[in-house]
């Protein structure tokens, strides 16, 4: 057995290697602890390694169009560590370096500035901020082609710091319905109510604190990678905003008002289109998104004549009268218990029919009408209430949704006087979103759908979440009193209240609102109009509610303030509809029989474009490398070749500056132009050698 | 009562019981340890839920001993013919995960299990497969080992092919497990001169592999790193701290507090916290379990009465062991960063798996039941080793 001797000789030869490296690594322990024991002890107090985010980038929020509502844009921080650069390069580049940041911070002089960076160089500081203002990414870009900071962070000192923050290309435009977020998350609107979606996941990596207080990040990548946040794609449609918003401000500074809103809502996907608060600043001065009136808790308030339209609902669904029976208003005053309802017109309507006390808005008539069907049973009027489910919230997308109030029979603070009172819009408090979406309930036809203004969740082109519309109500009332209701609706602006507003060219429908405000529990002078309505009657596409909040002077109804607001943003929004405007428009001008003056661009896109006009083309010869001119034979285009190919400087009068940009700097070529539009001359003519061409001077028009 | 269970351990954990107590003494350390080194993994990733990662190393933990428990039930004799097949497997296995497996820092070495959705390295399975079959050859040979193109030949072709493909990706685990076959090689008698030759061979292997490899850059500047003593690897620094700062009975458990700047403290650096949070009392015992765990396996050497036997069970101890001392070594300071983890401590998902397996073949080698059966197959196994010879 020699053969098993000496494996086992061998193997306890190996175990004795291996146990002589345990030693060894035990050894190693041993004087890692108490040889270079302090050193690395020392060494675990000074280094400072700490895991930080790494941001995620904020996604952005684009209207209906794919236009940008807000995103997010890097900016940065100048700093410099004054002590890095060299002396020869300080001494070189202090002056005119703060000549330029002079001249571009335009806040002090060229030699505060100088003195400013010399002092913390002389002072050994390694931290400056040169300036509290951020500058934007071309800034950075320039500013780091100066001197000593084109040196850049390890020879010059400079430090630029990323800084993201949120950019709205529409500054103002339903700035509070897109909202913001603060650093303790707190905020309001879009940015709020979706910031679990927009923020994404922040990242973190480990960063080493280096000299000046500065962290850097000890690995290249970072140990859990950020992930970028989700875009949100509202229904807001930008043109109509800015129609309703521009009509908005002008009649709030006309009548001195002291806020107002404007939601509008397409009827049959509740998408909200435009939503709009402005609210007088503090200062007194202009107007300001501040409050987002339209669905916000302050938004709450009595809504006067515009909720006769449910007591109509309830008393037409009822069974209990007709538009043609009349009513009598007598002089406008009638006693319920100890309180007199007042109708607007002094001296009152006397008789007239249900339908008129409608158009005019008589508080007389139907509260009467009310009291009288329902007063015996005010829990049958409030269920028709319910049936409307205007009594909750709506649980709409944003946050901080105000919750409607009513008050209900047979519970202390109900009153004999509480339901006529509720029936023309008081002693209950509905937000300008409800109002609309009830009436945004007739104008479909009874269907009433949940108001949206999220329709997606995304990132890139990848749908994350998708919002439908939401059936609320199938039928809020049998079709027979939906129909009444809309003409009872068309017929406040062909003959009542609104009467104002009235057009030829297309109906609306709608109905006016004027409430008495009630502060400190006093009704006051002051008024609280509205004017909630939608167009076209006949076949309803939008609608919209606007509500003016304190005008002052002597018409301050909801017929004589709010609702030519409606009209003016009405008449935009259809001028501009296609789908609406279907009506020939005598001034349209007909066709020219000339040939549209196509110049030259790129084959195919010229051609598609063609096809598309029904413009009969076809392609000359050759087109050799796609760039064309056009010439008009016997009314059709023929594509001429234009020979861009050949080692020459090429024809690209005619061109789009973009395209003519493209084949000359392919070229070689620099470019500078003046003016705007295409081609009309160039500084060096066609088909001079390209390589004795340097600057090419392009003059558009 | 203790009786009972006496004669349950007896009835069902056959072997050595000496090394059925430090693998499970290393588990338990294992457990705890890495519970605690996962903290800043488990805020990182899973949202602070640290016992997410308790339960998947527990359960990994238990699947590894539940395997070596299968293991050690199934005769040693066996182990020779399931190498090879797995060697066969094995090479192809290396070469998908090359070009296809996923990535982790660059390297392609893992390749993940459809159905249960489990990333493996082949790697793993290669290395077992190797010790197996090299065991095997030399047991075959003991009679003609100085015979260079019979006996040496096929031994260093296998090895160099294997440790070859191994390198492509890992070039540590390549360097380490050819050390471990020529140390095996050394036991297994042959003679020195074709070791210094399967040195020369392996060094050509693994040189190209660097060159044509993913991890080439990786590997040179590791030990370029290493060399030069004024710059300390950050990872080698935040262990230093850690293992001085540690002292002489430790921080305690669980208050560790380079785990959160040291990279992988529940992997590579597992050695460093534990001397961090146990001191160099918990250093040294961890050190001696290993140690004391070579000497079983060179014990049973001893015992046993077939070379097969005795071989695969120095190769498999030594394998392990030496991946052991490797990366106690790197923690310390005496090697280059490797990114060896430390078998049966270290939070590793599948490698647990194989590290079970090769402690049940060690068992199965120290029954002595299986042994006397081993006669009876042997002239089969000759028959299959024969057919396997061209190859």
């Amino acid at each position: 057995m020699n053969i098993k001797r000496s494996i086992v000789l061998r193997v306890r030869v190996a175990f004795l290697v291996v146990a002589l490296f345990a030693g060894a690594i035990f050894y190693r322990i041993v004087h890692l602890q108490f040889v270079e024991g302090e050193k690395w002890q020392a060494k675990s107090e000074t280094i400072n390694f700490q895991y930080r985010q790494v941001s995620a980038t904020r996604g952005n929020i684009y209207a209906a169009d794919g236009s940008l509502l807000a995103t997010s844009l890097p900016f940065y921080r100048v700093v410099i560590d004054p002590m890095v650069a060299k002396e020869d390069v300080f001494a070189k580049g202090i002056d005119s370096l703060g000549l330029m940041l002079s001249a571009f911070y335009k806040d002090k002089s060229a030699e505060s500035y100088r003195r400013m960076i010399k002092d913390a160089r002389s002072g050994k500081k390694r931290y400056l901020i040169i300036n509290r203002q951020q500058i934007g990414y071309q800034d950075m870009q320039k500013m780091s082609r100066w001197p000593i900071f084109r040196n850049g962070r390890m020879g010059g000192g400079v430090i630029f710091e990323k800084v993201e923050k949120r950019y709205r290309p529409f500054n103002n435009l339903a700035s509070r319905t897109v909202g913001f977020v603060n650093e303790d998350k707190y905020g309001v609107g879009i940015e709020y109510s979706f910031n679990e979606y927009l923020e994404g996941q922040n990242g973190k990596a480990l960063f080493q604190r280096i000299a000046g207080g500065s962290w850097k990040p000890v690995f290249d990548a970072e140990d859990v990678k950020p992930d970028d946040g989700y875009d949100i794609l509202t229904t807001l449609d930008v043109n109509i905003q800015d129609v309703a918003e521009t009509a908005l401000l002008r009649q709030l500074q006309a009548k001195e008002a002291a806020f107002g809103c404007v939601i509008v809502m397409e009827v049959e996907t509740g998408h909200i289109k435009a939503l709009i608060n402005l609210q007088r600043n503090k200062n007194g001065i202009g107007y300001g998104e501040n409050y987002n009136f339209a669905i916000g808790d302050q938004g709450l308030t009595e809504p006067g004549s515009t909720f006769k339209l449910l007591s109509m609902l309830a008393l037409l669904e009822e069974g209990k009268v007709n538009l043609q029976d009349s009513i009598d208003t007598g002089n406008g005053r009638f006693k319920f218990y100890d309180r007199y309802m007042n109708d607007s017109k002094k001296g009152g309507y006397g008789k007239i029919t249900v339908k008129e006390a409608f158009e005019k808005s008589s508080n007389v008539a139907i509260s009467r009408l009310v009291e009288q069907h329902f007063g015996h049973q005010p829990s049958k009027f409030m269920a028709y209430v319910q049936e409307t489910g205007l009594h909750q919230p709506l649980s709409f997308q944003l946050k901080g949704e105000g919750i409607p109030y009513f008050k209900t029979p047979g519970q202390k603070n109900w009153y004999g006087t509480t339901l006529p009172w509720l029936s023309i819009g008081y002693e209950a408090k509905l937000t300008p979103l409800h109002t609309l979406t009830f009436y945004n309930a007739i104008a479909n036809n009874g269907k009433m759908v949940k108001p949206m203004l999220v329709k997606a969740v995304a990132r890139g082109n990848q749908i994350h979440e998708r919002y439908d519309s939401e059936v609320l109500r199938k039928s809020i009332a049998s079709s027979g009193t939906i129909e009444k209701l809309q003409q009872l609706l068309e017929g406040v602006v062909q003959n009542g209240t609104a009467k104002n507003i009235y057009t030829d060219e297309y109906r609306i429908a709608g109905k006016t609102g004027t409430a008495q405000k009630l502060i400190d529990g006093r009704y006051t002078q002051r008024y609280y109009t509205s004017f909630a309505g939608y167009f076209p009657a006949d076949n309803p596409k939008y609608s919209a509610i606007v509500v003016i909040d304190s005008p002052q002077g002597f018409a301050a109804y909801g017929g004589d303030v709010s609702a030519p607001v409606f009209r003016e943003i009405a008449d935009k929004i259809y001028a501009q509809d296609l789908q609406l405007n279907k009506k020939e428009n005598e001034k349209t001008y007909l066709a020219n029989a000339t040939l549209p003056y196509i110049q030259a661009g790129r084959v195919d896109e010229l051609q598609m474009l063609c096809n598309k006009f029904g413009i009969s083309n076809h392609v000359a010869g050759e087109a050799a490398d796609g760039w064309v001119k056009s010439v008009p034979v016997n009314r059709s285009i023929q594509w001429k070749p234009n020979k861009t190919e050949a080692p020459v400087v090429p024809d690209v009068t005619g061109m789009s500056l973009r395209d003519a940009l493209y084949v000359l700097e392919n070229k070689g070529i620099k470019v500078v132009y003046q003016g705007k539009g295409r081609v009309k001359g160039q500084s060096i003519s066609p088909g001079t050698p390209a390589n004795n061409a340097y600057l090419i001077n392009l003059v558009l028009g | 009562m203790m009786q009972d269970f006496k004669n349950w351990i007896d009835r069902n954990l056959k072997g050595d019981p000496i090394i059925w107590g430090i693998v499970i003494i290393l588990s338990i350390i294992s457990i705890v340890v890495v519970y605690s080194a996962t903290g800043s993994l488990a805020y990182k990733k899973s949202g602070g839920d640290t016992e997410k990662y308790l339960l998947d190393h527990s359960i990994m933990i238990a699947l590894g001993l539940f395997v070596m428990w299968l293991a050690h039930k199934i005769p040693y004799r066996f182990y020779g013919i399931i190498g090879k097949s797995l060697l066969f497997v094995s090479v192809p296995l290396l070469l998908i995960t090359y070009i296809f497996g996923s990535s982790i820092n660059e390297a392609n070495r893992w390749l993940t299990i459809p159905v249960i959705n489990r990333a493996f390295q082949p790697s793993d399975i290669a290395k077992l497969a190797l010790i197996a079959t090299l065991a095997s050859l030399l047991a075959k040979r003991q009679k003609n080992i100085d015979d260079f193109k019979n006996a040496f030949l096929p031994m260093i072709v296998v090895i160099g092919l294997v440790c070859g493909l191994i390198g492509l990706a890992n070039m540590s685990t390549a360097i380490l497990l050819l050390s471990t076959c020529l140390l095996l090689l050394f036991i297994g008698r042959v003679p020195m001169k074709y070791i210094a030759m399967v040195i020369l061979v392996g060094a050509l292997f693994l040189t190209s592999a660097v060159f044509l490899g993913q991890r080439g850059s990786t590997f040179f500047s590791r030990i370029e790193r290493f060399m030069d003593a004024d710059e300390i690897p950050f990872q080698a620094e935040q262990s230093f701290i850690a293992i001085s700062t540690g002292g002489i009975a430790g921080k305690g458990p669980g208050k560790s507090e380079q785990r959160n700047t040291l990279p992988h403290p529940y992997s590579d650096f597992i050695y460093a916290i534990i001397i961090e949070e146990y001191g160099m009392i918990g250093g040294a015992t961890v050190l001696f379990l290993y140690l004391a765990l070579l000497y079983r396996g060179m014990r049973i050497v001893a015992s046993s009465t077939k070379p097969f036997g005795g071989l695969l069970s120095a190769g498999l101890s030594f394998a392990l062991v030496l991946q052991a001392m490797v990366n106690m070594a790197v923690a310390v300071g005496l090697g280059p960063i490797t990114g060896l983890p430390l078998p049966l401590l270290s939070m590793g998902g599948t490698s647990l798996m194989f590290t079970g397996f090769s402690m049940g073949i060690i068992l199965s080698i120290s029954r002595g039941d299986h042994q006397d059966s081993a006669e009876a197959v042997s002239e089969g196994g000759n028959k299959l080793r024969k057919s396997f010879q061209p190859a």
